[in-house]
């Protein structure tokens, strides 16, 4: 097994009247309400926070870009890869530059390559769509969304992969010279992730390019479907997913005894699915964002992620989050694992409002009592997905 | 932009004919009633393709034509149609398509869109011009996102009158127990949104080519549309220096579904006017 550590730098100074509220905490939460001065302090504690996971011994850290929200403060994931460059080993996987809501997909292909060459091959490329929110953020037509991205994808690959100049006249694209300088340290590019929530067709998608693909924020029932769905998809590509391209990102809280670590995580899970989560369904999943099939089923849920309020204990309980004793942590992981066949896990063990010295307790328990024993679990070379699939 | 309301009374069910027209490989579904002059309506993105009591009284004097845009409703989605200003190309094929060389258009919200665009393109096709709470230009009138905003939310800014606002609002709730509707209705806000999310429901362009216009037009609105409020209609007014300005009391959104009397009595009076051709009506 392959472990990351994921930082989603919330913002965790909100009024208490905006927390105990019902106010979107994106697009509209004023950004009078970012202090730049705590700002500032912020940051220098979460890149340290970020290289404490490479120095604890995991493969690689994680990035990721949102707008607009006290959510994540890294609009620019690139900017963030660029300054752990330095500071790291390991990998370093930008989950994701969200495509379509860039004017210019070069820029992407350019950016991501030169952080490649720098970094001597430690990058590894998410591609995503963005989320709702970010295109009220960015008043960019949702409807079209799913188009730009898949052919923005298209032109960056070919970018790396094949000698410029060419020409490439797409839909949503015109370009007269695409031949981006530098071209990407890896070859024929560096490696491309998928995170997605369980769409069927980001599963198949990712599947049929042998792209790593990255659950995130699931019931673990959903979790197992999309595990399962990308297995099947896989063979009816002509191949065998081997564990690794299979990857799970959630929060994870480690302490010495099972409740001391549900209780102090409940405190900043609530904070981060039912205060930095927050926003209305309409801005969640704006016109066209999904799939009509999708969006009738999605919008007329009474509950969901962001727009109903979620209990803490349930989120542990069905898997969207793991908390407890080492022992305890290591035991839910191995057989999650066993049931799922991930072989790329990426904890996010900085969320909501955790403080430094809880962080640093939480990440050094698992370094130290849980990522060992995890090892020799979803190795490609010793278990085949395939052969983990619980039956039926 | 909310559900119109359903047919009228006892014996509704022959108000209107309806026929599938496709246009360039394009099939919308027409509702159509009553003889005399062709008169197009075009509907706003609200609309969920029902007939409503105004149109059969404008029946009584025109040949009332009433399409679901390609991409609502009943009718199938239009292939390469990313604006409006495709769409005002696509209604000029419709008009060719059934025949109707002039005509009456009359726009509501997103229709009013249309109606002006397409009236800039042949101007001398179109007889009279009528805007009801069009969007399509941008005035510095402070205006709700349609797009941050549910289906209750929505028909709650869409009318003035309490009950009918209550009506509006249960329905929209009701909606989303009814999956073909509710997937009607998202379908409808998809187009919307395709056409309009940017520049927010506007053309930038359109100022500049409204000049072309030579039917008599009427600006007829709502007086108390909280979705695109009557600083709108100055706005049209501004740019359409020889149209005629209508403003209805106690309406919203909606005044040909809220005030039918009053807004028709204004309509009626406008298309008695003079013969067609007939430059300005200012007041």
């Amino acid at each position: 097994m392959r472990f990351f550590g994921f930082h989603l730098m919330p913002y965790p100074y909100l009024p208490e009247s905006h927390v105990a509220g019902r106010d979107s905490s994106w697009v509209t939460l004023s950004n009078a309400t970012f202090d730049p001065r705590r700002g500032h302090d912020l940051y220098q504690r979460y890149l340290r926070e970020l290289v404490y996971y490479d120095e604890q011994g995991f493969d690689g850290v994680c990035v990721n870009e949102h707008h607009q929200t006290a959510y994540g403060l890294m609009p620019s994931p690139n900017v963030t890869a660029a300054l752990l460059v330095p500071q790291t080993r390991g990998k370093i996987a930008i989950l994701g530059n969200a495509l379509p809501l860039r004017d210019h997909p070069m820029r992407v292909a350019e950016e991501i390559a030169m952080l490649d060459v720098i970094s001597g091959g430690r990058i590894i490329s998410g591609f995503v769509r963005g989320i709702g929110a970010e295109y009220h953020t960015f008043s960019m037509d949702p409807t079209a969304s799913r188009e730009r991205f898949h052919e923005a994808h298209d032109l960056i690959i070919k970018a790396w992969t094949q000698p410029g100049p060419f020409e490439w006249y797409g839909k949503h694209y015109k370009l007269r010279n695409v031949n981006p300088w530098p071209r990407p340290f890896q070859q024929p590019h560096p490696p491309i992730w998928s995170p997605s929530q369980g769409s069927v067709e980001t599963v198949d998608w990712a599947a049929r390019r042998r792209y790593t693909y990255v659950q995130t924020y699931s019931d673990i029932d959903m979790v197992k479907r999309a595990f399962d769905g990308y297995r099947e998809a896989a063979q009816r590509h002509g191949y065998t997913a081997r564990p690794s391209q299979l990857g799970w990102s959630i929060p994870v809280y480690v302490a010495d005894t099972d409740e001391q670590a549900r209780r102090e995580a409940a405190v900043h899970l609530g904070f981060l699915f039912n205060a930095l989560m927050r926003m209305p369904k309409d801005v969640f999943f704006p016109a066209g964002y999904l799939t009509l099939k999708s969006a009738t089923r999605v919008l007329a849920a009474k509950r969901g992620l962001g727009t109903s309020t979620m209990d803490p204990e349930r989120l542990m309980d069905r898997g969207y989050a793991v908390a407890g004793s080492p022992a305890t942590v290591r035991q839910r992981l191995a057989d999650y694992q066993r049931e799922l066949g991930f072989g790329t896990f990426s904890g996010i063990f900085q969320f909501g409002s955790l403080g430094h010295e809880e962080f640093l307790r939480s990440v050094t328990l698992f370094a130290e009592q849980v990522m060992p024993a995890l090892r020799p679990l979803g190795d490609d070379e010793t278990s085949p997905a395939s052969a983990t699939t619980t039956p039926g | 932009m909310s559900a119109a309301a359903s047919t009228s009374g006892a014996g509704a069910e022959e108000e209107y004919e309806e026929r599938d027209v496709t246009v360039r490989g394009t099939r919308v579904r027409l509702l159509a009633a009553g003889s005399g002059e062709p008169l197009l309506y075009l509907h706003g993105s609200g609309d969920l393709g029902l007939w409503f009591p105004a149109l059969t009284r404008l029946a009584r004097t025109h040949r009332v034509y009433r399409p679901d845009h390609p991409g609502f409703s009943g009718s199938d989605d239009g292939d390469g149609i990313d604006s409006v200003h495709d769409l005002a190309f696509f209604y000029l094929d419709l008009l060719d398509e059934i025949a109707a060389d002039e005509v009456v258009v009359v726009g509501s919200s997103l229709g009013g869109w249309i109606a002006a665009d397409l009236a800039t393109i042949e101007p001398r096709r179109v007889s009279r011009l009528v805007l009801v709470n069009a969007v399509g230009v941008r005035a510095e009138v402070p205006t709700p996102d349609m797009f941050t905003h549910s289906p209750v939310e929505l028909a709650e800014l869409v009318y003035h009158d309490d009950d009918l606002r209550s009506a509006a609002m249960r329905r929209a709730r009701e909606m989303e127990d009814d999956p073909a509707l509710f997937e009607r209705y998202l379908r409808n806000q998809i187009s919307t949104a395709h056409l309009g999310w940017n520049p927010y429901m506007h053309d930038p362009k359109l100022p500049a080519r409204l000049h072309r216009i030579t039917a008599p037009t009427l600006i007829l609105w709502g007086a108390s549309d909280r979705l695109v409020p009557a600083g709108y209609a100055q706005r049209w007014a501004e740019l359409l220096p020889k149209a005629e300005v209508a403003v209805i009391d106690d309406a919203g959104h909606l005044p040909l579904i809220e005030r039918p009397d009053a807004a028709l009595g204004v309509l009626r009076a406008f298309l008695g006017q003079g013969g067609s051709g007939a430059k300005g009506s200012t007041p």
